[in-house]
């Protein structure tokens, strides 16, 4: 059984003609530890259903289920600082924010619960490539990619089971692309989550485990 | 917890934003506390002032209704004096009466009557007038001042007569004596005036301080035949405390009365008739208002005058204790009259001050309100990226909210601290330039009256017949009162412009923010 399950989920914008949808009929299923690549070209709704699996949108139709459950019935602010990692294309951190604190403000959110908070942040900065140096700089103050970076050791910041990402590698380069990917295959295979990548990029799309393609049900 | 650490590197990060909020609520916060100061102290010194100067209500001839009644043409004339005699005095027993009432504090009452002596020389203006009828007194036998009947006395020959009308012009006197006809309450006949106190408040001049006891002390009861004088009459007369004195009744000129003499008192009042050489109380003899009493029922016909104050409890009394003393019976040709519009006069210009400040405070805040809200608005939407990160990480609109409203809240709890540090410093100075300024407009205005009056400046008294003093400095204080309110209006202020941002919160979806932002 999948953590994740989108079914028959569909869309359209509230002002958009009955049968005008975005997308429609989609029934995908995520597991844990495996990698997951949502491709479509621009407009087909891809940021569009990204948006529905972290409840930041809600589906027109259908339901998307975690952990079995109805992702309406859920508390969604409890859902995204718990169970799901976010990791965007522009990152999303705070500016005025430290990258540690960046990182230890999603800890505290989900209100996790362990003794030296600073210490796990760090700890989570070496593991996607960071040192002590860049944890005291100011977010714009790092480089695309260390913000990138950054927007994952958040993500992992609260143990979620699954992280989903929205064009994780659009705004890098190649190489870092290749480390970022690297990074989150080791997330998928030694720590057992389930990633999810939103991309138009062929080369995530070779290197994952699956792929679903939104076109197929592009409207 | 988050929450409010994340308020603090807020405001910390922050700096530009926060020191302009700072500023605004930092002026707000300065003005608010001048102006609460002032309003507040004037408000109390308005209040104390009230409480310390009773509202006293008096009885007094209503010369305008009864003018109305009035017949015209050449046979009236007998009729309308006739009318007039025929008023109906009021007497003790009615004065007691009125005094029975639940809208007064209590009541108080001077009772008065005059005799001569044989033994005592009256006071005049004259020196040389005193010295020759002193001889006289002395030589001839004394009955000569009894026999004066109030009427002016000469000292011989050259001798203007005298200058100080012994015509008792205050208006509150009426005469005792329900018999008597009210024309003959004008005057009182004897040499000396007994003034008959019914309690030691009723002795004002003794309470404000226009008279002293400088020898012994005050009578010891209301009831015995002691007494009080000038220290002027005691010189002259060569009196000591503890002296007895002898008067007699100025109808019956074989009855006499001693009293014993227990202080002598100065009179303090200031007055720039420079043709009397003694003060206007000189021949005033102080005694108990029962002592007054005994002398009438000893003679029914000794010719009396009452002065009743009445000390209403408040404002709202004034009207129900008229409306009662009607219905007590008082005639209609009597009115009664009250201190309120002096009392307000020595609290007009401190009032003004107070209307200023309070006025200065409304349109402060109205202005204020709009300034906060408006910039607390701005800062929110140039938050709103912020917003959407917050709202992507799970922090519920709810949490949100209260970060907003901590960070302005300790923003202003800071300056609204540095506002009432400043503001305590300023208070004091302002307001008394500001009373000073009034005090003067007052005076300006005062000035203007005299000169319509064809005086010079400032030679017009207004409302002297009751001797009030003006409050002249304000000393602004900031106390617990003012803190707590300026506490209020941070609390207000915060919650208010918190509004703007409880609203965006709610409006801002998080996805259209990053989209936007992307």
């Amino acid at each position: 059984m999948g953590i994740l399950k989108l079914d028959n989920v569909g869309y359209r914008y509230k002002d958009a003609k009955k049968d005008d949808f975005v997308f429609k009929n989609i029934n995908y299923e995520f597991e844990q530890g495996k990698m997951y690549a949502i491709k479509g070209k621009s407009g087909s709704g891809k940021t569009t259903l990204l948006s529905i699996i972290t409840g930041l949108e809600k589906c027109t139709e259908g339901n998307v289920l975690y952990d079995g459950k109805d992702l309406e019935k859920m508390n969604l602010d409890k859902y995204r600082n718990t169970d799901i990692g976010i990791v965007f294309q522009s990152y999303n951190l705070l500016p005025r924010f430290t990258a540690i604190e960046n990182i230890v403000l999603s800890m505290d959110v989900s209100k996790l619960k362990i003794k030296n908070k600073k210490d796990k942040a760090l700890e989570l900065m070496k593991s996607v490539g960071l040192d002590e140096k860049q944890s005291k700089r100011k977010i714009l103050k790092l480089s695309g990619g260390e913000q990138q970076r950054i927007a994952i050791a958040r993500s992992l910041a609260y143990n979620p089971k699954i992280i989903i990402a929205d064009e994780p590698t659009g705004n890098l380069d190649k190489d870092t692309e290749n480390e970022i990917l690297k990074i989150f295959r080791n997330l998928a295979k030694e720590q057992n989550k389930c990633i999810i990548i939103v991309t138009h990029s062929q080369n995530i799309c070779e290197k994952v485990d699956f792929v679903y393609d939104l076109a197929k049900y592009y409207r | 917890m988050y929450i409010l650490k994340n308020s603090i590197i807020s405001i910390v990060r922050n700096k530009g934003r926060n020191i302009l909020i700072g500023i605004i609520i930092l002026v707000i916060a300065c003005s608010s506390t001048v102006t609460l100061a002032i309003r507040n102290t004037a408000n109390r010194l308005v209040k104390n002032y009230e409480e310390s100067h009773d509202i006293i209500a008096k009885i007094s001839f209503n010369r305008k209704g009864l003018a109305q009644n009035f017949k015209g043409g050449a046979d009236a004339r007998k009729e309308n004096i006739e009318a007039f005699n025929n008023i109906e005095s009021i007497t003790i027993d009615d004065i007691k009466n009125y005094g029975d009432s639940e809208n007064l504090k209590g009541f108080y009452y001077m009772y008065s009557t005059s005799l001569n002596s044989d033994s005592l020389t009256k006071a005049t203006d004259s020196f040389e007038y005193e010295v020759e009828n002193r001889q006289t007194t002395t030589n001839s036998s004394s009955t000569t001042t009894g026999e004066n009947n109030g009427t002016e006395r000469f000292a011989g020959e050259g001798f203007r007569p005298e200058r100080r009308t012994t015509i008792n012009n205050n208006t509150t006197t009426v005469i005792t004596k329900s018999k008597e006809i009210f024309q003959s309450s004008r005057n009182l006949t004897g040499d000396f005036t007994i003034n008959g106190y019914s309690s030691y408040d009723a002795m004002t001049d003794f309470v404000n301080g226009t008279h002293k006891i400088t020898e012994g002390e005050m009578i010891t009861g209301f009831n015995v035949y002691e007494c009080v004088i000038s220290s002027e009459l005691a010189t002259l007369n060569q009196i000591s405390v503890g002296d007895n004195i002898e008067f007699k009744n100025s109808n019956l000129s074989k009855k006499t009365y001693q009293f014993k003499v227990t202080g002598i008192y100065t009179d303090n009042s200031n007055t720039d008739d420079t043709q009397n050489m003694y003060s206007n109380s000189v021949n005033s003899i102080i005694t108990g208002s029962g002592v007054i009493e005994l002398l009438v029922q000893d003679d029914s016909t000794l010719v009396t005058n009452i002065t009743p104050s009445f000390i209403i409890k408040t404002k709202d009394n004034v009207e129900k204790f008229t409306e009662e003393v009607k219905q007590k019976g008082l005639n209609e040709y009597y009115a009664i009259n009250t201190n309120i519009e002096q009392l307000d006069t020595a609290t007009k210009s401190i009032k003004n001050v107070e209307t200023f400040a309070t006025t200065f405070l409304i349109i402060t805040l109205i202005i204020s309100a709009i300034v906060v809200v408006v910039i607390n608005m701005i800062n929110i939407r140039e938050r709103k990226y912020e917003i959407g990160v917050f709202r992507t990480i799970g922090i519920s609109k709810f949490k949100l909210t209260i970060q907003f409203i901590i960070e302005l809240f300790i923003v202003s709890i800071i300056m609204l601290s540095i506002g009432t540090v400043c503001g305590s410093f300023l208070a004091k100075p302002v307001g008394n330039e500001l009373l000073k300024t009034e005090i003067e407009n007052v005076k300006v205005e005062e000035q203007e009256i005299s000169t319509n009056f064809g005086k010079g400046p400032m030679n017009m008294n207004f409302n002297t017949n009751v001797q009030v003093e003006q409050i002249n400095s304000i000393n602004a204080v900031v106390d617990f009162y003012v803190v707590l309110e300026l506490i209020g209006i941070g609390v207000f202020l915060v919650l208010l412009s918190s509004i703007a941002s409880m609203i965006s919160i709610q409006r801002f979806s998080p996805l259209t923010i990053l989209k936007e932002r992307s």
